[in-house]
């Protein structure tokens, strides 16, 4: 399994190259405005990388050859929700260190917002992979982009409606309860993705 | 384990096409040209020796362990190489090394350096800059390095030129030495099977036709080469299959020997595996 995730990094070295750059582009853009927008930017490309590694998989027809080594369906689509949870964590990393780099660069002290923003944006990266992952193994990476985009249409509809029709949402005084509920929510997204994905993956034929 | 292969029954349903009981082994020690038509079922009877597909019936021993239960004992120890490559284009063939020592048990590093010198196959190159010769030879390459005792080989050979192909058959003679190894070869290219099989098994509309030592075939088939009317004297347990064109009739004759005697002044040439494809499949009963 170690040489299955090996492969996926392996694979992305190119990308990384131009994410580096990219970075480094849009830090010197965007950090001097004091804009938050950065962070989320490159922990959501890091996140997007793991639709790559799958398309990548597919071109080579990847999947049937692996799985005539001593492979088990398990372990190829453990292995890619592993490779998914690295990438975001790369990805909240850089975006960490982007923003300590800057805050001392501006001369101003390290702001614990951008602590959680970082921490929020991780999460909901975690999510959006936990609903990507099962919908390409089921349809395939060209049509679960579409499904994706669907997925983030619904939501956002439902609360642009909600705030058309003017229902006041229920304030809670304590941040700390929305942390938590987010984090158990990408926890048990994250499973609960694993398993249908283990089992949309041990039905397929090649 | 007397047999590297041994199906019995195999049975696969989809719509428009079955395989209905293929059963055949594949003796330790040698190596089984597995022929057909394309379409015929070969991919689809590998896939399911190697769990790709689900079957709908049957029992698959490899190296004599069953596939549904020892599926990963078995992987250690088979190679396969399909039709194409299936390694990324932007990897060289040390990422590959890397890659695999973590997924085979008994991965030998040094081995695949002599199998990629034999090739001649590039180190600093990316795959994606290999020609389809060399992309094969990489996965034959993958294939061997991992010291197996089975090879799977789905249409290793086609697409390539003479040269390469002979590089290739070279090497699997060369495998075969050991008496422990084994070889399934697929292949519609059967001029390769004429220079290495031991066995042959022909499927044809997923059943399988024929199932035959080689030597056994070609020493004893043969084409009798007649005229309508001597044709018609023929009686039916003589003939195989039998081909009209213009002048004259063709017919697959079992025993050329027997044919001989009985008909002394009888023109019976000797065949080629590609001869009893064609007979089998375009010929009459």
């Amino acid at each position: 399994m170690k040489g299955l995730i090996l492969k996926d990094l392996l694979n992305l070295k190119s990308t990384f190259k131009m994410l580096g750059v990219m970075m480094v582009f849009f830090a010197v853009v965007f950090l001097p405005q004091g804009n938050g927008f950065i962070f989320g930017m490159i922990i959501l490309m890091f996140a997007m990388m793991v639709v790559t590694t799958i398309s990548y998989d597919d071109l080579a027809k990847w999947d049937a050859y692996a799985l005539t080594m001593p492979v088990t369906r398990k372990e190829m689509v453990l292995s890619k929700y592993l490779v998914m949870v690295i990438l975001n964590t790369l990805g909240a990393v850089l975006s960490l260190a982007v923003g300590i780099v800057g805050s001392i660069i501006m001369g101003k002290s390290f702001d614990l917002e951008i602590l959680a923003i970082v921490g929020v944006i991780y999460l909901v990266a975690l999510i959006f992979g936990s609903v990507i992952i099962p919908l390409i193994y089921k349809f395939g990476t060209e049509k679960a982009r579409l499904l994706l985009v669907l997925c983030a249409l619904i939501p956002t509809a439902l609360i642009l409606l909600v705030e058309q029709l003017g229902v006041s949402l229920p304030t809670i005084g304590n941040p700390w309860i929305y942390l938590i509920a987010l984090i158990g929510f990408s926890v048990v997204g994250v499973v609960l993705s694993y398993l249908i994905s283990v089992k949309i993956y041990s039905e397929k034929e090649f | 384990m007397i047999n590297a292969i041994e199906i019995k029954n195999l049975n696969k349903n989809y719509q428009d096409f079955q395989l209905k009981d293929v059963s055949f082994k594949v003796p330790k020690g040698s190596i089984v040209g597995f022929i057909g038509e394309n379409g015929a079922g070969k991919t689809t009877t590998i896939k399911a020796m190697l769990n790709l597909v689900k079957r709908d019936g049957g029992t698959i021993e490899l190296l004599g362990m069953d596939t549904l239960t020892d599926e990963k004992k078995i992987k250690e120890s088979v190679g396969v190489v399909m039709d194409g490559c299936n390694f990324h284009d932007n990897l060289k063939t040390g990422d590959i090394s890397k890659m695999l020592a973590s997924i085979y048990k008994n991965w030998n590093a040094q081995l695949f350096q002599h199998y990629l010198k034999e090739f001649k196959l590039p180190e600093n190159k990316i795959i994606k800059e290999f020609s389809r010769g060399m992309k094969m030879k990489l996965q034959i390459a993958v294939a061997l390095s991992h010291e197996p005792k089975l090879l799977i080989l789905d249409e290793a050979t086609s697409g390539l030129d003479p040269i390469v192909r002979e590089e290739i058959l070279d090497v699997f003679m060369e495998f075969i030495q050991d008496e422990e190894h084994s070889i399934l070869i697929s292949s519609h290219i059967t001029s390769d099977l004429d220079k290495i099989a031991d066995y042959i098994v022909f499927i044809h509309q997923g059943e399988i036709l024929l199932d035959e030592e080689k030597e056994t075939l070609l020493s004893q088939m043969g084409v009798l080469k007649c005229s309508e009317e001597d044709f018609r004297k023929l009686e039916s347990n003589e003939y195989i299959r039998y081909r009209k064109n213009q002048f004259s009739f063709e017919v697959l004759v079992k025993e050329k020997a027997a044919i001989r005697k009985k008909y002394p002044e009888a023109v019976i040439d000797g065949i080629t595996i590609e001869e009893i494809m064609l007979f089998y499949v375009r010929g009459q009963k």
